[in-house]
């Protein structure tokens, strides 16, 4: 690991709370780093461990649920 | 077990390992998912191909592997014990793997926990017991009551293990039916069970 290593992260983020304050920080014209992926889901409970093992076997160094 | 491989093949049931969360379609693609990512990390990947089968203790589903089962190093089975024997007497030029350790005839007693009711030993005496089997539940299968390490209903093996004589004597004393177990009965035939080596069962009806 170099010291510009940056994490791939992929973020699972809820439609009602996680997702809507990402797309506030947005309107509000705030960033976040690239490299985290959001991906909306209907609720948090929608997630489901394939989908975090799926999101690291195809390359994420971290995955991240929101909600 | 599938170190020495780059591509294999792993094959779920549907049959009891799906409804007991050991080896259906949900946990192949984990575990499928796990091996791949553990491999990666390693600098070596596998190739995982996952498959079900609608059941793996019946030759016409094992069938289906027919134009396929050679194309993978060698293939894993997550069906109960049946499964890895079933297939490789199919394909004997293939490698099979189990990935599930089979353990007891059993139900949920709860959510997630399971626990040994039957022990297949093929002369069924429940009945003398109000439907509790000493067989499959006591330590040590004892048939005519408790031994000297039942305390406080547990079983001296674990606080987790009932004593099931502690059970069976309670609820004879409830029902009034104690005397139920002074009867003398036949020692029971052990031949049914493994005592009598491997088993078959035939239903002449069914058998062309």
């Amino acid at each position: 690991m170099t010291a510009t290593f940056e994490p791939q992260i992929v973020a699972f983020c809820c439609k009602y709370c996680a997702y809507a304050a990402g797309d506030l920080a947005g309107s509000m014209r705030l960033n976040y780093p690239p490299s985290v992926k959001v991906i909306q889901v209907p609720c948090t409970g929608r997630v489901d461990i394939l989908h975090l093992l799926r999101a690291i076997e195809d390359g994420a160094d971290a995955v991240y649920v929101a909600g | 077990m599938v170190q020495p491989y780059d591509n294999v093949m792993l094959v779920g049931c549907k049959g009891c390992v799906t409804v007991c969360n050991a080896g259906g379609l949900k946990e192949v693609q984990i575990l499928a998912s796990t091996l791949r990512i553990a491999r990666k990390k390693e600098g070596r990947p596998l190739k995982v191909e996952e498959r079900m089968l609608e059941r793996q203790c019946d030759p016409e589903y094992i069938e289906q592997l027919r134009d396929s089962f050679d194309q993978y190093q060698a293939v894993l089975s997550m069906a109960c014990g049946v499964g890895p024997q079933f297939l490789s007497e199919a394909y004997p030029g293939q490698k099979f793997f189990p990935t599930v350790n089979t353990r007891f005839m059993g139900g949920a007693v709860s959510h997630g926990i399971w626990e040994e009711r039957c022990a297949g030993c093929g002369t069924c005496i429940i009945h003398y017991f109000d439907g509790m089997c000493p067989i499959a539940r006591c330590s040590k299968s004892l048939q005519h009551g408790p031994c000297g390490g039942s305390a406080k209903g547990k079983c001296e093996i674990s606080k987790d293990v009932v004593c099931i004589w502690d059970m069976i004597v309670r609820k004879k004393m409830e029902q009034g039916r104690l005397d139920d177990l002074r009867q003398y009965r036949a020692a029971k035939d052990w031949r049914t069970a493994r005592d009598g080596g491997p088993r078959r069962s035939t239903r002449e009806e069914l058998v062309k």
